[in-house]
């Protein structure tokens, strides 16, 4: 495992009225040691404090899924958690799939398919994805109908999204 | 006009350029963008409908941690209003007085180092409030009405006389509620100053509008504005317009003179970027025994903010749909305190084709004749308004074409008589248009020495695949493949492209884009008009093709010589070129401009006992013109039916008596659909390129989502015999 | 959010102590609900006690019930291999409950203590909320009323209880398990909620700084078939409009055991003790049927808002009914 010191970085650190805490976060195999104003929460140290920005901020109450990462391998929505609870639980997101350039099978089943349109849910989509497949729960039809429901695409991918899923799943 | 021939390239599925951004978390939309020294906003909304401000008290807010300012109608310089626009005027300058026209109403801006604090400190802002009684509901006898706001009401023959001479005649009041756009992108402007000069990034669907507001707005030269907007998480209206959110970030940046980054929250989504406004529709329909349309009148009225202005006249598609000799369209609007309504996806039509397309559903009841049958027997070979034929028109294709597909033939007529098991199932149509819309539009493109295309334009990708089909046009056009082209976009400082918006942008880019990638190529046929040694000397535009980066004589394919060559040979690093296109006119042409056009067929489940109402099965023919991509174009049909069905069965903006607020304004209560209630969809694109633009396309951004709802009331009414006039159609409705 | 501080619980005993001590102190587990409502600004501690860390996850099984430890996800308990075969209802309403993510998120202690999704609740600058400040008033009341109670509301509140899962524990008596400051003390489910009356404020009986450890869930009989049904507008991920928990044991066409329970109507989760009075005894079949679900809507107190949901309650509760005793026949 890497450890890089990543400093919290200057936009966001607040003053020191208001309560800190030091918390390391364990992001995909790196350990960041930031120090937070104790309310910013798990979505928002990946994206304000460690510049990781693809899991997204679509409600910010845990009802649309854009900011689903994994955590100790299962789904969870970053923008209900505080970043202090997290500390040692090691952290997955959307920018670890793809490897030296090479897309991950969801990725490329998620292009392939034209299963975005925005884009903007896509990252949140993607990871609820690849652990539904983990899950055991992509081998229905009906499964995947029910069990991608917490991730909400305005645009309306939905078909193109389960087509995608359908192609891992059965090459996979 | 040279019309773009069929080619390889356009309407092939290609998947999405932006694809390997869009699925690794690497496309760029606004709130990922940080800068050194950033300090982040926080708005405060008002917390009344009407009346106004006694006091406001900023103490605590400006002392809690981390606050740098807070901004009050007290304390904010005098602003312009933003100038009026392709899409009317922009919304009223804010904090200029002590006046509430709106729950929701941004009474102040909170700026802080960190996000966190400013939310918190916005919650310390008190706010001392004289209220007076909100007007909300368009039946409000004390509601200002704006009669024919538009000019747009029609009027020919004599619906009266018709309805005299009808057998039939049909009358219902339809009801459509608020919906809120709400893409899932939350808004986001990041403003920077320096000095007079400006750089905004923002969820806009139109860049070149954002620069040109903001510097009527300051009183600073448009040359020093730059509005950025690579990716947009989704807009369906919402980013048509400079909201007041906006204006405060970029007054708010100029204060602090530091990078000020504003983010929304879904509960300010539903009153501060727009929303469909409710109607309330009264529509009659008159006919004979055999089918044949006498009379069709459609009043139409809608709910408008105080001081501003929306377009949305949901009556006159009943004006072009169905060849009737007696049509009467009358649209009004009512002044209330509301948030500014603004256009969201397929506005007007996808209110008034619930009310027409339902209504002409009980017409063929009523005269005992198949839906389908009706719809053919009244088809409007010409625009009936005009009294011109169509420049393309292949709905009766969509008709025929989609009733195979669906399988149309296996309805039974009556009311109530399929079934599956316990649930009652039901087939139902619509048939509908949305009206061509263009404005002007610029591009540039070049080639450079290394053979590869540059072509861009100040417009926006919402999801469209504007990214894409675009570089797929202008590599058939240039003669290239796709990987040699690079389309680019959402940065004003590219030529001038209106708003996405409207099922507008395709037809107006891509032909800006045909003629600048036309021009280029006579650019490089100028550069080597005297040049003894090439083989394309003296040649004309229309004498030459182009062909893997090689322009040739169509004559003699032998005779060309590629990009890179003439580049070298004359010492020249590029050639670019304009392109500029303008919106064909009906008159001139002499036919009635045609937009897109479609068949919807839906098959319904309904569980009576229990009022559960499923969408089994969707097939959409649609006459779109010309389909650049077949597949980002599909996906845009899906899209919008999809928020069809969500129109239809899910969304409706509640609000509260009295204080105007917004009742479920989050994604726990406001419903949308998830995956599960998504069925899978048949698309088939019908017709081909339309005959008044070089390209042919008409957009199919709307299309997709007009119609549903009708189509599901009328399912709902084959599968039950009862008619749902009041949308969303739910579980109350439907207990049999 | 308001500001507040940090700190990680390492034992349960110290955390109650920390908490019962501190009126401004709260317990922070799987956060849905939490930090939900410190966002909203409805809930504002000035000092979070993360319990996440302590030793109370996990699930025991004896002959006849399960404990389940209170930081046990929704997940973890659906996944439950005796909760799928012995207390299928018990699952059911998990997996219908939230979505998967919020399920991996969210504990069983906290489901039970979540709080009401009432909008007016939740939006502080409504100023008429009687479980927010008590008494202001209610601005739900004549609000838009769709998703709210009609089961032991009062003049006072309308807010529903959302639980799922809470409406199956109810009709298997359930019993939480709760550690305080002066010790550990077990509370059935079905008298640990209290409903409104005048106070909706004080939504059960633990007080401040109690915390409940585990939830002890008695197992179905061997021959007991049981269902739970949910009617919503979406197929997926929305709070109920009505649902039903039954569990029955039926013999030769007689309801030797029934065990009913309805959501999306109460208050708190709803025991249909008077549908199973009907049941109990009576031969299964859909008159008896009906008159149970008559006897769980007695004393519903429906707003014009609400008015539909008396005969969906109804319907919900007949098909329920009608599911698990096919099941059996």
């Amino acid at each position: 495992m890497k450890h890089a010191e990543t400093e919290a970085r200057s936009a966001g650190q607040a003053p020191p009225d208001v309560p800190q805490v030091d918390v390391t976060l364990n992001v995909n195999g790196t350990l960041h040691r930031l120090r937070l104003d104790a309310r910013v929460t798990l979505l928002d140290a990946l994206r304000d404090h460690l510049g990781l920005t693809g899991a997204q901020k679509g409600c910010d109450q845990g009802a649309c899924g854009a900011c689903t990462v994994m955590v100790d391998g299962k789904r969870v929505v970053s923008c209900l958690a505080l970043a202090a609870q997290y500390e040692g639980r090691e952290i997955t997101t959307v920018e670890s799939l793809s490897v030296d350039g090479e897309l991950h099978p969801m990725q490329a089943a998620f292009a392939r398919h034209d299963a975005f349109q925005c884009g903007y849910c896509t990252p949140g989509q993607i990871m609820s994805a690849v652990c539904l497949i983990a899950e055991g729960r992509a081998n229905s039809e009906e499964d995947i109908r029910e069990f991608m429901s917490g991730n909400i695409c305005r645009c309306g991918a939905y078909p193109n999204i389960r087509a995608a899923i359908r192609e891992v799943t059965t090459e996979g | 006009m040279t019309t773009l021939e069929a080619g390889t390239i356009v309407g092939a599925g290609l998947d999405r350029v932006d694809a390997p951004l869009k699925v690794t978390g690497a496309a760029q939309y606004p709130n990922d963008f940080s800068f050194p020294g950033m300090a982040h906003a926080a708005l405060v909304g008002s917390t009344i409908a009407a009346g106004r401000m006694r006091g406001i008290d900023v103490t605590d807010a400006l002392a809690a941690p981390g606050v740098l300012t807070v901004i009050t109608h007290l304390t904010a310089p005098k602003l312009e209003r933003g100038p009026m626009t392709l899409l009317g005027g922009s919304p009223p300058a804010p904090l200029q007085d002590d006046r509430v026209l709106h729950y929701g109403q941004h009474i102040a801006i909170v700026v802080a180092e960190s996000s966190e604090q400013a939310r918190h400190a916005a919650r310390l802002v008190r706010v001392e409030y004289e209220a007076t009684e909100a007007v909300l509901d368009v039946d409000d006898p004390r509601a200002e009405i704006v009669e024919n706001p538009w000019g747009l009401d029609t009027e020919r023959g004599d619906v009266n006389a018709g309805f005299a001479q009808s057998d039939v005649v049909v009358e219902g009041t339809y009801t459509t509620p608020d919906n809120t756009n709400n893409p899932l992108g939350l808004m986001t402007t990041i403003a920077s100053w320096h000095g007079d000069a400006l750089t905004v990034h923002d969820s806009t669907q139109w860049p070149h509008n954002v620069r040109t507001s903001l510097a009527t707005i300051f009183k600073v030269p448009e040359s020093g504005i730059r509005v950025l907007a690579p990716f947009v998480g989704g807009g369906f209206g919402a980013g048509l317009r400079v909201w007041s959110h906006v204006i405060l970030t970029v007054l708010a940046a100029r204060e602090v003179k530091r990078p000020v980054k504003l983010v929304l929250t879904r509960p300010e989504m539903f009153t501060s970027v727009g929303h469909r406004p409710n109607s309330v529709q009264q529509i009659k329909i008159g006919s004979t025994r055999d089918g044949d349309l006498v009379a069709i009148e459609h009043h139409g009225i809608s709910s408008v903010a105080m001081e501003d202005d929306d377009y949305e006249p949901v009556s006159v598609g009943s004006a072009v749909s169905y060849a009737c000799p007696n049509v009467l369209t009358v649209d009004r609007q009512a002044r209330l305190n509301i948030p500014c309504p603004g256009s969201m996806r397929a506005p007007a039509e996808g209110q008034g084709s619930f009310a027409l397309e339902s209504a002409i559903d009980e017409v063929a009841y009523a005269v005992g004749m198949d839906p389908l049958e009706i719809r053919l027997r009244n088809y409007a070979e010409e625009n009936p308004v005009l009294g011109l034929p169509w420049s393309s028109k292949a709905l009766r294709e969509c008709y025929l074409e989609g009733a195979e597909r669906f399988g149309w033939s296996r309805r039974t007529p009556e009311p109530g008589s399929m079934r599956d098991g316990r649930w009652l199932v039901g087939y139902g149509l619509a048939g509908v248009s949305y009206p061509f819309y263009q404005v002007p539009c610029q591009a540039r493109a070049s080639v450079r020495r290394d053979g590869s295309a540059y072509v861009r334009s100040a417009a926006t990708d919402i999801g469209t695949g504007t990214y894409t089909v675009m570089t797929q046009l202008a590599a058939e056009l240039l003669g290239l493949d796709v990987t040699q082209v690079r389309f680019d976009l959402g940065d004003s400082d590219m030529p001038y492209s209106p708003q996405a918006g409207g099922s507008g942008l395709t037809g107006a880019l891509a032909n800006a884009v045909h003629a600048a990638c036309r021009r280029l190529v006579q650019e490089f046929l100028d550069v080597v008009r005297d040049d003894t040694e090439s083989p394309l000397r003296a040649a004309a535009l229309d004498d030459v093709a182009v062909t893997d980066g090689r322009i040739h004589r169509i004559t003699d394919p032998e005779q060309g010589e590629s990009y890179v060559d003439i580049l070298a040979r004359h010492g020249l690093e590029e050639l670019s070129a304009d392109g500029r296109s303008t919106p064909p006119r009906s008159e001139e042409l002499g036919m009635a401009i045609a937009g897109a056009f479609g068949a919807k067929f839906v098959e319904v489940r309904i569980d009576p006992d229990l009022g559960l109402l499923r969408v089994a099965r969707v097939v959409s023919a649609i006459d779109g013109g010309r389909i650049l991509n077949e597949k980002t174009a599909t996906s845009q049909i899906v899209g919008g039916t999809v928020g069809g069905i969500s129109q239809a069965m899910f969304e409706e903006t509640a609000t509260d008596q009295g204080t105007g607020r917004i009742a479920n304004a989050t994604f726990g209560d406001y419903l949308m659909p998830v995956n599960a209630d998504v069925p899978d969809m048949d698309t088939l694109f019908v017709g081909g390129p339309d005959r008044a633009t070089a390209v042919g396309t008409k957009g199919v951004g709307e299309i997709g989502l007009v119609g549903l709802a009708a189509a599901i009331g009328n399912a709902v009414f084959h599968a039950t015999g009862r008619r749902i006039r009041s949308l969303p159609i739910t579980i109350d409705q439907l207990m049999l | 959010m308001h500001p507040f501080e940090y700190a990680r619980a390492t034992d349960a005993d110290q955390a109650v102590a920390v908490v019962s001590a501190d009126p401004h102190a709260s317990f922070l587990a799987g956060g849905t609900t939490q930090l939900d409502l410190m966002k909203d600004g409805v809930l504002h501690p000035e000092r979070l006690i993360d319990i996440t860390r302590l030793p109370l996850g996990g699930i025991t099984h004896t002959d006849s019930a399960i404990q389940v430890g209170a930081l046990t996800t929704m997940e973890e308990l659906a996944a439950d291999p005796v909760v799928r075969e012995r207390l299928p209802f018990v699952r059911e309403a998990l997996l219908f409950g939230a979505s998967t993510q919020l399920r991996n998120m969210a504990t069983i202690g906290g489901n039970l203590l979540q709080r009401a999704r009432c909008r007016y609740f939740r939006d502080p600058t409504v100023g008429a909320c009687n479980k927010r400040n008590p008494g202001s008033g209610c601005a739900a009341i004549t609000g838009i009323q769709r998703m709210h109670a009609i089961l032991g509301t009062s003049d006072h509140c309308i807010a529903l209880h959302a639980s799922d899962v809470a409406v199956p524990l109810a009709a298997l008596d359930a019993i939480v398990h709760i550690q305080g400051p002066d010790g550990a003390r077990p509370i059935p489910l079905t008298q640990f909620y209290l409903p409104p009356g005048d106070t909706p404020h004080i939504e059960n009986v633990l007080r401040h700084g109690e915390l409940i450890t585990a939830v002890e869930i008695p197992l179905l009989g061997e021959g007991t078939r049981s269902h739970y049904l949910k009617v919503r507008d979406r197929v997926s991920y929305e709070f109920a409009l009505t649902s039903a928990g039954v569990a029955l044991a039926i013999e030769d066409g007689l309801i030797q055991e029934a065990r009913v329970a309805l959501g999306g109507v109460g208050t708190i989760p709803w025991r249909a003790w008077g549908a199973e009075d009907v049941l109990e005894g009576a031969r299964a079949g859909a008159d008896v049927f009906r008159t149970a679900a008559e006897a769980a809507l007695d004393g519903a107190r429906p707003l014009p808002g609400t008015a539909f949901k008396v005969e969906l309650a109804k319907r919900t509760l007949v098909r329920t009914l009608e599911t698990v005793a096919g099941a059996l026949s």
